[in-house]
């Protein structure tokens, strides 16, 4: 076959010479392109409206749209992008926001407070995506051409919302169609503007050249955004060069790629974790002591080290490692199949027997492998996990089911805060919800519930809301309706030769590209 | 110059390559049914290993062991035994839904056989794996239920093949005579049409064995048919696939056993065809 | 003739209505809850109950059917619940990249496989022919996916001969954009005279290719041989030999015209099923075809994609079905059409 292609490709060649020697060879312009290339796990860009984003194009969009300020999660900072500073009344319900002047959308039009309110009332009106990070703001008011006003109906720290990772963005009204943007179109402020679509597997973006920051300096001209599917040969990507940034590469490849000195292997802290919601409406997990049996032999240790390969952190807690609202003096499970066939008895089970329909989301290694080291632990007392992988539209229909007979016995899922906020990962899953969306244990508590009403009203991060937080959890791990098995840690593998970029864990998978340059 | 062409096809039908898919049958049966004894480790079907994961191929370990630190070798021995579940379920399945359909249609002729044509059509135009895919997709991801949906992909094959068997039999002269002296139609289809439809089958299930095997790898690829850990070949290829380039025997070794298996099954019912259907040409 | 084309046309016409009922049903049968794939991840109640609304999932399952074929006849085949796009605007997307696979696919099958099939007949009972029956049955017993990876893994990473995946260089795509006429780099780059584009694309199509030729290789080597060996019994054969003509000569003149049935057959067989088949082979070599767009369509249960690629295949198929029998009839006086 070689043979056969070798053939093909010296006809091809030979004939390009001829051509060549006939005036028709094209020009080998700008062969001195910067071109960065950019490998995401799945598709780039799953949604194309600015307004309704929540997922895999927030790689993309940060790069060709940007918000009012972005957030530093390390050093807890804002950056001004699109407002140069921003005031708060005392009582967190009224932010007002002073414009950058002279940037301009990629349509040519220029930005200001009237866009600014455009699109906000525009994401809010939508309602998709992240859009209810906007839920506490009432009305949207401008002040003149280049100071915008929020008025909310509640405190809520509104520089985070403005600088969040989804739902944020800022582009030009007059080029806001939906349709239009469906059809691979931006119209938004950001250093890089769409150039050329391959379905929604690879997008190439090149430079804006009006961009308000200017093009001092090395940057890159190109950035090729792709999927390749296989994690496999993405990894063979990034060996040999031909990608300067590949996006969560299994574990099992870490070690082997760090003694590759073409590559930088980068940890860093996620806010994304395994959760496990039992089914606390039905036999047997209606039982707290079942559920607490099946989460006495989830081998805790065993599972960062395999299907994580070491990166990650055993669970403590349902709020991850990193994000305020994590303490050590929240009570945890650990791996003990002896106290669990105590319990277990009790329980009225001595000899188990219990079979347990489990689905989880298809196509993630790292929890598949964790359920089959949890399924074959449970197997030793003679519990059955029937789990599936399924994908996520038919597991929730099925976990969202009319009818409670039809639903699952456990429900695993990664949870991630929409913005960096705590409160996510208990009202999110924990509470009480008539219709199920998340609360997929089909959690009941009135008093945890009044706990939240509570516990978001008290000012980000102060003593007093952790401590909420803490209390809210150790009643979580008590009743046991659902626990966090692992905290994942991003692993971010780039050419040794990229240069300037940072992780920054409130804008998962994003490279700022424009920040970057290769030596 | 025309004998020695004869001579040749002659020679051909005592194929060397039907004894060797026979012998290799027989292997893929006796792996199925010793599994538990052959395996070298039996519990690996259940039991995950933390300690043992990615190890190459060496004494203790032939295949080497997967991700999870499983013996590959033992899986693939065990893997034989769904895989002729896998097939002998669809086939026969297949097989109770176009048999008799396809007698009844190929026999009485008239309307029922124009309309049992046109639903076959109809499942014939139907891309057999987008069919299998969007069947086992409304039962949810289950082995059973690939099998189901491989099965109704396949029965018009069947349902066509016998339909056309059972026409050419029916103009033949010992049926006519039967019913010219009265036998009732039960008889006739018992006795006349079904034994002569019978070979084409066996050629035909035989054949599709292989094919039947791999398609429910294609589906395992989807995840739409074995779920993990099932020792099933095409998911152990689809969990290996991520780890292909580094660690080469987690997809070697099952993909070796689901090609030798269908091999196996494609070269002797190929023999057989050309012992018990030599005019037939149709694969 | 002209009644012949015409009741096929009719039956076909039959076919594929039994088609759209039998997916639209099978596809609301599945349970599905789009409501995080219309909406995004983390849907909150009232997102999913607008999604409902929105997408026309609380009307009663009639209704629905009614609304589809009202639209699909207007041209309307729905809007794609993953990619948000019409789902006629995706077919247009995936489906050149997928036609130029199976294309150059189907050329290697039938460059190997005719020489092939007309040695194993001419030495027929020799080693050649049981070699060449092995490969041939090796070929369709070749598990496509396996086959792709190691390919993968032996030409393109250890030997390094071949790109693992893609379509084309991102370096040579932006340096060289290649202008998009057929949605074919191959055939766009031939009309654009852009050879560096040409060179590129045939040396990605590669590994691909040649993944996808085992099967038609497999069936068309076999089916000619046997194609082969019935006719060269025949009495004008032995006619022609008893009057002297050469062996070689008789291959040439009765085998080529005798090889156009079976390859005709395999060819259209082929096609209509790989459109997505493939999508094995697709997604190893993360080649933006159709049979990736089924895949994902089938296993998000994207109602409107797996519809339209439905319709698409299953026409495809029965209009590929109806020209070969044509083109046989045509050429082959013996093939009545009845």
């Amino acid at each position: 076959m070689t043979l056969y292609l070798r053939a093909f490709r010296t006809a091809a060649a030979a004939l390009a010479v001829l051509l060549a020697a006939l005036g028709l060879s094209l020009p080998l312009a700008g062969a001195d392109l910067q071109i960065a290339v950019h490998v995401q796990a799945a598709e780039v860009v799953p949604v194309w409206d600015p307004s309704d984003g929540a997922s895999g194009e927030i790689a993309l969009m940060n790069n060709v749209y940007e918000a009012l300020l972005r957030y530093n999660a390390v050093e807890n900072t804002f950056e001004p992008i699109l407002a140069t500073s921003y005031e708060k009344s005392a009582d967190l319900k009224t932010w007002t926001f002073k414009l950058r002047q002279g940037v301009k959308f990629h349509t040519g039009n220029v930005m200001d407070a009237a866009a600014v309110k455009f699109c906000v009332d525009r994401t809010i009106a939508r309602g998709r995506g992240s859009a209810y990070i906007w839920g506490p703001v009432d009305s949207v008011e401008v002040v003149d051409p280049y100071t915008v006003r929020f008025h909310l109906n509640m405190p809520a720290p509104l520089d985070l919302i403005a600088a969040a990772g989804y739902s944020a963005y800022i582009f030009d009204p007059a080029y806001s169609d939906s349709d239009w943007f469906n059809a691979g179109h931006d119209s938004g402020t950001g250093p890089y503007t769409i150039d050329t679509v391959e379905g929604r597997e690879k997008v190439i973006v090149k430079k804006f050249a009006d961009y308000w920051r200017g093009w001092e300096g090395k940057h890159f001209d190109r950035i090729v955004f792709l999927t390749l599917g296989e994690a496999s040969t993405s990894r063979l990507m990034v060996e040999t060069g031909k990608a300067d940034f590949v996006e969560s590469l299994p574990a099992t490849d870490i070690e082997a790629l760090r003694n590759n000195s073409a590559v930088r292997v980068e940890v860093n802290p996620s806010l994304q974790n395994l959760m496990v919601l039992y089914n606390t409406q039905r036999e047997p997990l209606d039982n707290p002591l079942v559920r607490r049996v099946l989460s006495y032999l989830i081998p805790y240790e065993d599972t960062v080290k395999v299907a994580l390969g070491g990166y990650g952190q055993v669970a403590r807690g349902v709020i991850p490692h990193g994000l305020w609202g994590h303490s050590d003096r929240v009570e945890t499970f650990t791996y003990s199949p002896t106290v669990a066939k105590a319990l277990l008895a009790q329980a009225g089970y001595p000899n188990g027997g219990l079979k347990l329909f489990t689905t989880y989301p298809a196509g993630y290694d790292d929890i598949r492998k964790t359920v089959e080291l949890w399924k074959a632990a449970c197997a030793e007392l003679n519990i059955e996990l029937d789990a599936r992988a399924m994908p996520t539209a038919e597991r929730n229909a099925i976990a969202r089911s009319p009818d409670p007979t039809k639903r699952q016995d456990i429900y695993l899922l990664y949870w991630w805060p929409d913005y960096a906020n705590p409160d996510s990962f208990l009202s999110g899953m924990f509470y009480s919800q008539e219709k199920p969306a998340y609360n997929l244990c089909y959690y009941k508590n009135p008093t945890f519930d009044a706990l939240i009403d509570y516990a978001i009203t008290l000012p980000a991060g102060t003593p007093g809301a952790i401590d909420m937080m803490v209390e809210l959890q150790n009643m979580l791990q008590r009743e046991a309706p659902g626990i966090a098995v692992w905290d994942m840690q991003y692993l971010r593998v780039t050419a040794s030769s990229l240069k300037g970029y940072v992780d920054n864990s409130a804008y998962p998978n994003v490279v700022f590209w424009y920040n970057c340059y290769r030596e | 110059m025309w004998r020695r062409l004869r001579e040749a096809a002659r020679r051909a039908k005592r194929n060397p390559l039907t004894v060797v898919g026979l012998l290799m049958v027989a292997l893929v049966i006796v792996l199925a049914i010793f599994a538990p004894w052959i395996a070298p480790h039996p519990r690996d079907i259940q039991v995950v290993h933390p300690n043992d994961l990615f190890r190459p191929p060496s004494l203790e370990h032939l295949f080497g062991t997967d991700e999870m630190g499983r013996d590959i070798l033992s899986r693939v021995i065990f893997g034989t035994r769904i895989s002729l579940r896998i097939g002998t379920l669809v086939v026969v399945l297949a097989l109770a839904i176009g048999l008799p359909l396809g007698i009844i249609a190929g026999t009485f002729g008239g309307l029922l056989d124009e309309i049992l044509m046109r639903v076959t059509d109809i499942f014939l135009s139907f891309p057999p794996l987008l069919l299998a895919m969007a069947i086992s997709a409304a039962l949810g991801p289950r082995l059973e239920n690939a099998m189901i949906a491989i099965a109704i992909a396949w029965w018009p094959w069947y349902a066509r093949l016998i339909r056309s068997e059972a026409v050419s039999i029916r103009e033949r002269a010992y049926v006519e005579a039967a019913r010219a002296v009265g036998t009732s139609w039960p008889r006739i289809l018992l006795r006349h049409v079904l034994p002569n439809c019978l070979a084409p089958v066996i050629v035909q299930a035989s054949m599709d064995f292989g094919s039947v095997i791999l398609t429910s790898a294609s589906l395992s690829f989807l995840g739409l048919g074995a779920q993990p850990p099932t020792p099933e070949w095409g998911l152990m290829i689809t969990v290996g696939r991520t780890f292909f380039l580094t660690h080469w025997w987690i997809v070697t070794f099952p993909g070796l056993a689901i090609l030798l298996a269908v091999l196996a099954f494609n070269l002797t019912g190929d023999g057989l065809r050309e012992i018990l259907d030599p005019k037939a040409k149709r694969w | 003739m002209i009644s012949y084309v015409t009741r096929r046309l009719a039956l076909s016409l039959l076919s594929l209505l039994g088609v759209s009922i039998i997916a639209f049903t099978l596809t609301r049968v599945i349970p599905s809850d789009p409501a995080d794939m219309w909406m995004g991840p983390h849907a909150t109640v009232e997102q999913i109950e607008r999604a409902r609304i929105e997408l026309g999932l609380d009307k009663p399952i009639p209704v629905q059917y009614g609304l589809y074929v009202a639209g699909f006849l207007r041209g309307d085949w729905g809007t794609s619940i993953v990619t948000k796009q019409p789902v006629l605007r995706d077919l247009g997307t995936y489906l050149p990249a997928s036609i130029e696979l199976i294309l150059v696919g189907m050329i290697i099958a039938f460059a190997v496989g005719i020489p092939l099939g007309i040695l194993s007949a001419a030495k027929c009972g020799t080693s050649i022919d049981h070699a060449s029956r092995l490969l041939s049955i090796t070929g369709v017993a070749l598990p496509s996916f396996w086959l792709a990876m190691l390919l993968q893994l032996v030409l393109g990473k250890m030997l390094g001969l071949f790109p693992l995946s893609g379509r084309l260089d991102f370096t040579m795509e932006i340096l060289h954009a290649p202008h998009r006429l057929t949605g074919s780099y191959l055939v766009d780059a031939v009309f654009t005279a852009n050879w560096p584009v040409l060179r590129d694309a045939l040396w990605h199509i590669a590994l691909p290719a040649v993944t996808l030729a085992m099967y038609p290789l497999g069936l068309s080597t076999r089916l000619i041989r046997t194609t082969l060996l019935e006719v060269l019994g025949e009495d004008y054969i032995r006619t022609a030999r008893a009057s002297g003509m050469r062996e070689s000569k008789v291959l040439a003149v009765y085998a080529l015209r005798n090889a156009v049935g079976p390859v005709l057959t395999v060819g259209a067989l082929t096609f209509g099923y790989s459109l997505v088949s493939t999508f094995l082979i697709e997604s190893l070599f993360a080649w933006p075809g159709l049979g990736r767009y089924a895949a994902k369509a089938i296993v998000s249960v994207d109602y409107p994609a797996i519809m339209g690629v439905t319709l698409l295949v299953a026409a495809t198929y029965v209009i590929l079905n109806l020209v070969v029998d044509l083109v046989q009839a045509f050429m082959d006086p013996r093939i009545r059409l009845s």
